[in-house]
């Protein structure tokens, strides 16, 4: 079946097309290029997500070499519903940029832009699919290396400083990553997820104090690459500074992929058994709550509207932790509701908030009085979002949040109930100043926002697509609730 | 004693680790963090591949006859490995290409005095 092959035809489509691009000189055929591959993989993932809803589960062997020497794919729901989000968000993320980009960017290194883009979206679709932990350690790797560049590329003093502080941080977590990998490897000879499963449930009695330890370095190795709470450190400055179109795909994609392989190795590799007789989720959860406050308390403080949403990043990210820690099935099917609500919310809003600084020339928020009487639609959209975050109910916010809501009860540890609620309540804090600034102050006579020129509408369209996809996900929660079901 | 004598090059490597992490974490000069990233690395490299030897066994390389598999090392660790030197050269060729650009924008490779000067801006 040749659709059985789409994982890896699209890995293929986008690292050929990442290898071509770089050669092109005309900037329009680049462009072109770049959206209609990434338009292709859009369609294959959705006959990959048919596919698996007909078929079931299936498993792709790369090179037809079968699993404990070869690379296996195994795509369940999760993962085809995943690649389909990542897919359809990254295909209306450079849409948008098609407009904008040249803003942003010198003229001389868009090809190298769109070929960086190309690696990320593959890199991210690796980890997805890949059922063997090197090979998703080798995909991270070539994700933080593009991720690093698609920061860079401005070139700008504040850019450097970022990468630098993402690099060593990205070099310290995929080393103990590396680590944590030897030290399963050694304990049980395979690297395949599945086999790894078997080994392990025989031999954890044996050997408790290994598995402590590379529980411990998976953790935190991921937890430095998907910002989790006191390892965010690199996080405002690399997602504040880069191009906005490299912050959607940042702060909505990127960070994700690591969450994902987190949660593939806690309970694909180690599986709820075992999981439950260490304490590492109840490190995770303690962690993720505090990011879900933290980030938010330290979101209010901010002035500029980039750093802001980058802090309110960490908040969600602590969401999706507090799903993988509550260690219930309810749980791990709320964070990666999560994962695909909040790529689809947070990519709209560091859109919008690159139009905004574009058209305004300013990043503080104080700047942003009356906006609301010039882009009445764009504020709007900035709304619903934000009411998203906030938690407002049918938005996908919500929906997460009263699942998460639904596990800490089933899991009996109610305190967390508190953490959420006055999570949402920080998250209204600094959301809604900006949307009743834009859409009720007078703005101050010396902006000269009257003679910005007009907003066109292609630079919209992607961005109303994302909040409509949005609503739309929100309205048909059950139903993906229980797609999701289908793959654990 | 017996432990320590058969595990000795596990227990270099963990060394070589703690040093190389706590240099690439603590020093704030550019290319020394750099030097104990690629530390660090290599004594990954060191504890995975002495977690594929096997006392007394052949390196896995067929010379006209292919003898059992039980008389050669395990040959997965070394794939591996190289696989993790091209990752861990790709890194320190980003980051020193970095630290170019860091030394003409900010005339200085200290990262924390970097970090200051955005303190004494704001």
């Amino acid at each position: 079946m040749i659709i059985a092959s789409s994982p890896i035809i699209i890995i293929f489509i986008l690292f050929f097309t990442a290898f071509i691009i770089p050669m092109i000189k005309n900037k329009t055929k680049v462009k072109v290029l770049s959206i209609s591959s990434i338009v292709l993989c859009m369609l294959l993932s959705l006959l990959t997500c048919i596919y698996v809803y007909t078929e079931g589960t299936f498993i792709y062997t790369v090179g037809h070499w079968d699993a404990p020497w070869g690379i296996e794919f195994q795509i369940s729901m999760i993962e085809a519903l995943l690649s389909l989000t990542f897919t359809t968000v990254m295909t209306l993320i450079i849409w948008q940029s098609l407009s904008t980009i040249e803003s942003e960017i010198s003229e001389t290194k868009i090809g190298l832009y769109y070929s960086l883009i190309s690696v990320v979206m593959a890199s991210l679709l690796g980890i997805v699919y890949s059922n063997d932990i090197f090979n998703c350690f080798v995909f991270m790797e070539v994700n933080t290396l593009a991720s690093c560049g698609i920061i860079v590329i401005k070139e700008n003093k504040e850019n450097i400083r970022a990468t630098m502080k993402y690099l060593v941080l990205g070099c310290l977590g995929s080393g103990l990553v590396l680590l944590g990998i030897a030290f399963l490897y050694s304990i049980t000879g395979n690297l395949n997820m599945t086999y790894i499963h078997n080994e392990i449930v025989n031999i954890y009695f044996d050997y408790k104090n290994i598995i402590v330890v590379a529980l411990g370095l998976f953790t935190v190795g991921l937890g430095v690459k998907s910002a989790m709470f006191p390892l965010h450190i690199w996080l405002p400055d690399a997602h504040s500074s880069a191009p906005s179109t490299s912050s959607a795909i940042l702060s909505s994609l990127v960070i994700k992929a690591t969450a994902i392989y987190l949660i593939k190795i806690l309970f694909r590799v180690f599986g709820f058994g075992i999981i439950k007789n260490f304490y590492i989720l109840d490190i995770i959860l303690i962690l993720g709550s505090s990011g879900m406050i933290f980030g938010s308390l330290l979101a209010i403080f901010q002035k500029n509207i980039k750093r802001l949403i980058a802090y309110s990043s960490i908040a969600q990210m602590g969401y999706i932790f507090l799903g993988i820690g509550l260690g219930n099935e309810l749980g791990l099917i709320t964070a990666v509701y999560h994962i695909i609500a909040h790529a689809l919310t947070k990519s709209a809003l560091f859109m919008i908030a690159g139009i905004f600084i574009h058209k305004l020339g300013t990043k503080s928020i104080k700047d942003f009085k009356g906006i609301g009487k010039h882009m009445p639609i764009l504020l709007g959209a900035f709304t619903i979002g934000a009411l998203s975050m906030v938690g407002i109910p049918i938005l996908p916010g919500f929906v997460s949040k009263f699942n998460l809501a639904l596990a800490c009860i089933q899991a009996g540890k109610y305190m967390f109930l508190a953490v959420i609620l006055i999570s949402s309540l920080l998250n209204a804090v600094y959301y809604l100043p900006i949307v009743i600034n834009g859409f009720f102050n007078k703005q101050d006579n010396k902006s000269d926002l009257n003679h910005t020129n007009k907003i066109q509408l292609k630079e919209i369209i992607p961005i109303l697509i994302l909040i409509i996809m949005m609503g739309f996900i929100g309205l048909s929660s059950n139903s993906i609730i229980n797609l999701i079901k289908l793959g654990i | 004693m017996t432990e320590l004598d058969i595990k000795y090059i596990e227990i270099g490597a963990m060394i070589l680790f703690g040093i190389g992490f706590s240099t690439l974490l603590f020093h704030g000069n550019m290319i020394k963090k750099i030097i104990g990233m690629n530390i660090m690395d290599t004594s990954i490299f060191l504890f995975f591949i002495t977690r594929g030897y096997i006392n007394n066994k052949e390196a896995p390389i067929i010379i006209n006859i292919a003898n059992s598999p039980d008389s050669y090392v395990r040959p997965l660790p070394s794939a591996l490995m190289l696989t993790g030197i091209v990752v861990a050269i790709s890194m320190t060729a980003f980051a020193l290409a970095l630290t170019i650009k860091l030394n003409q924008k900010y005339g200085t490779i200290d990262l924390n005095k970097i970090m200051e000067m955005r303190v004494d801006k704001q």
